[in-house]
């Protein structure tokens, strides 16, 4: 395979526009999510069950709203580590400043967005105006977050509000998983931010960053604002990871933070910028969550995860390489 | 981040003007790091008494050792426009099998310790094998393999691996030579190899060409394939053998040894005036990012605040430090009368 015809393949996939990039990739993830699903019901009868159902839910929400953070970022073409941080300190500031009730859930809400807000403004600071490389600035961010983490809460403890960990976890009418309901309208911004200009200009500073500022697109703008959503949503992440755990870990982000990156890869976004799409991280963050409770109701000793979860992403890589070429798009090499 | 295709072409720009600069660039910013270090080892005096002392630069020494070995393997594969993310897995990989296949004493020390190396160039060349011929993107690859390898060490172990280190490499680790560690030594021997390897020998050069574009370096005739290839299993292997130096410094292996040295690997790199994107940086500027990470890590932990402000520190300084490096400020150092 040379690399000419990669570079065709790139120019190929970005004439396609956006509509293609948006379903190639979440298309094959999700046939993966369904036949794993399948494969999960065959082996659990429970797994049918809105109990099972919901749990699998609130398992992956944590996870799927970061990684739809970071495919912002990976869009524009850059990688952003401090999700671990962001998530870490989030999860610290609810376990140790509990605010029970409704109105209490709304501002932890707002405090973790906010939170995620000034450490994605920072980054974005630091990439779109100083120019740094984004994996170098991310890290510096992510290690002063952990820090800082560890400056609130020194060791894991503390007690998220009940009515967050209960209410959050809970399903509505029995069958609609409420940390469901918060995936569904992330996903939903993220339709709407596709049709806005900023959207379109994600695609183009990520697919050509000269192209992009030629044709008049503030890359600068672009790149700001992608590292504040992401911190925002990672924000959000962290805010549903403590509903989940109900307790706080200094530690709690660092453990997601290859997970993050593997749902984006699985989801088909490109981690070269300008192709993907959020829909796809999200079922991506899913997939990898749900192939932990196959393996399991398999019989497969949960020390094993890890094997299956890496060749399942370098499959997956693969197969959502070929199917297009199946499709006829292979025609132009 | 694509070690061929799309990155390079889309970043021939950048890669121009690093190569009209470069040397001149690199050497300044590797003058820059050892000299901070320098100065931070000297300014640390007045932090504590008991630091900025030849016994404290002797510990900074041999601290910084097992960051320099892997920082030279990470550095290979970011020349290349790579990312060595299975670092961390590994270096565990390495710890894990040695304490647990030779253990205490030296007996089979000589074959099993080369054969635990030649199983960690195997992990080397899955990565190579997955970038350059299933061209599935460096970052990615590599985060496969390093999650797979954590599992399988979990699996192997059951959660805790035993086993203590074998004699040969306790005498590297612990014993003295005229008052020096005999680690400062290898890692002195380290350098020397490494900085030819990477800059004076032709595998080197075609590191460089690889990295700066992959096409034209094909053009030129140079296996593009082999040689990322060859960057990845040396990475491996250096991480490896790290493994081993932590046995023998710590006397036994844990399932997370490997985990403190993913980041500050890749930070020594960049640091060390590296880009990130391939086709620049030098091995003595890692080096001096290592040293200076390291230094940085003992002097912070001499002030006696507590872990999470330490840790704040550390980041804001790799901030920083990015921030003092980057091309922009040495591009206006070089041409004043440029704005």
């Amino acid at each position: 395979m040379s690399a000419v015809g990669t570079v065709h393949e790139g120019a190929g996939s970005r004439r396609g526009g956006i509509g293609r990039a948006l379903t190639g990739g979440a298309a094959i993830v999700t046939l993966l999510y369904l036949v794993l699903y399948l494969l999960y019901a065959l082996w659990e009868p429970r797994a049918l069950s809105a109990y099972t159902f919901t749990s699998l839910v609130n398992n992956s929400a944590p996870l799927a709203i970061a990684a739809a953070g970071e495919t912002l970022v990976v869009l524009s073409r850059g990688f952003d580590l401090s999700v671990a941080g962001v998530i870490s300190l989030t999860n610290v500031f609810m376990a140790v400043w509990p605010l029970e009730g409704p109105g209490g859930a709304l501002l932890s809400l707002l405090g973790c967005c906010a939170i995620g807000a000034v450490v994605g403004a920072v980054n974005g600071w630091l990439v779109a105006v100083l120019r740094l490389q984004t994996i170098a600035a991310t890290l510096g961010t992510m290690i002063v977050c952990q820090g800082l983490a560890l400056v609130v809460l020194d060791a894991p403890g503390g007690t998220v509000a009940d009515w967050v960990s209960y209410e959050l976890t809970d399903s509505l009418f029995g069958i609609v998983p409420i940390a469901g309901l918060v995936v569904l309208a992330v996903a939903l911004v993220w339709l709407v931010l596709l049709r806005t200009n900023t959207g379109v200009g994600l695609y183009a500073v990520g697919a050509d960053e000269q192209a992009a500022m030629l044709s008049g697109v503030s890359v600068r703008r672009i790149r700001f604002v992608a590292f504040m959503g992401a911190g925002i949503l990672y924000g959000v992440a962290g805010f549903m990871l403590s509903a989940q755990t109900a307790t706080g870990n200094p530690n709690a982000g660092a453990p997601l933070l290859m997970l993050v990156f593997a749902a984006v890869a699985l989801g088909g976004t490109s981690l070269s910028g300008g192709r993907g799409g959020m829909i796809g991280s999200i079922v991506g963050a899913g997939t990898l969550m749900l192939l932990q409770k196959v393996l399991f109701s398999g019989g497969v000793s949960s020390f094993y995860t890890g094997i299956f979860q890496g060749f399942v992403l370098i499959a997956a890589i693969l197969f959502g390489r070929a199917v297009p070429r199946l499709f006829g798009n292979g025609a132009q090499r | 981040m694509s070690a061929q295709g799309n990155g390079a072409v889309r970043f021939d720009g950048a890669a121009d003007n690093r190569r009209s600069g470069g040397v001149s660039k690199e050497t300044i910013n590797a003058i820059v790091v050892f000299a901070l270090s320098i100065v931070l080892i000297l300014g640390s005096r007045f932090v504590s008494p008991a630091l900025g002392s030849w016994s404290q630069v002797l510990t900074v020494l041999t601290l910084a050792s097992f960051l320099i070995v892997v920082s030279f393997g990470q550095g290979l594969v970011v020349m290349i426009g790579g990312l060595d993310l299975s670092i961390p897995a590994v270096i565990t990989l390495g710890g894990v099998l040695t304490a647990g296949w030779v253990g205490a004493g030296n007996a089979g020390a000589w074959y099993l310790l080369p054969a635990i190396l030649a199983l960690c160039g195997l992990v080397g060349a899955f990565n190579g094998f997955g970038v350059t011929v299933l061209r599935i993107p460096p970052f990615i690859m590599t985060m496969a393999t390093s999650i797979i390898l954590a599992s399988a060490a979990l699996g192997y172990t059951s959660g805790t691996p035993r086993g203590a280190s074998p004699e040969a490499l306790t005498v590297l680790m612990k014993t003295s030579w005229l008052g020096v560690p005999a680690v400062v030594f290898f890692v002195v021997l380290f350098v020397l190899a490494g900085w030819a390897l990477q800059s004076r020998t032709v595998f080197g050069r075609r590191l460089y060409a690889v990295g700066a574009n992959p096409d034209a370096a094909r053009v030129a005739g140079v296996s593009v394939g082999a040689a990322s290839t060859l960057a990845y299993v040396a990475s491996a292997v250096c991480a490896g053998f790290v493994g081993m130096m932590l046995v023998g410094y710590a006397n036994g292996a844990t399932l997370r040894m490997g985990d403190s040295y993913m980041l500050p690997s890749i930070a020594a790199v960049v640091i060390g005036g590296s880009s990130i994107l391939g086709g620049s940086g030098s091995f003595v500027g890692t080096v001096g990012g290592a040293i200076l990470l390291t230094t940085l890590g003992t002097v912070i932990a001499a002030i006696g605040l507590e872990q999470g402000w330490r840790t704040v520190i550390e980041g804001g300084i790799i901030v920083a430090a990015l921030f003092f490096l980057r091309e922009e400020l040495f591009a206006r150092l070089r041409r004043p009368g440029r704005s």
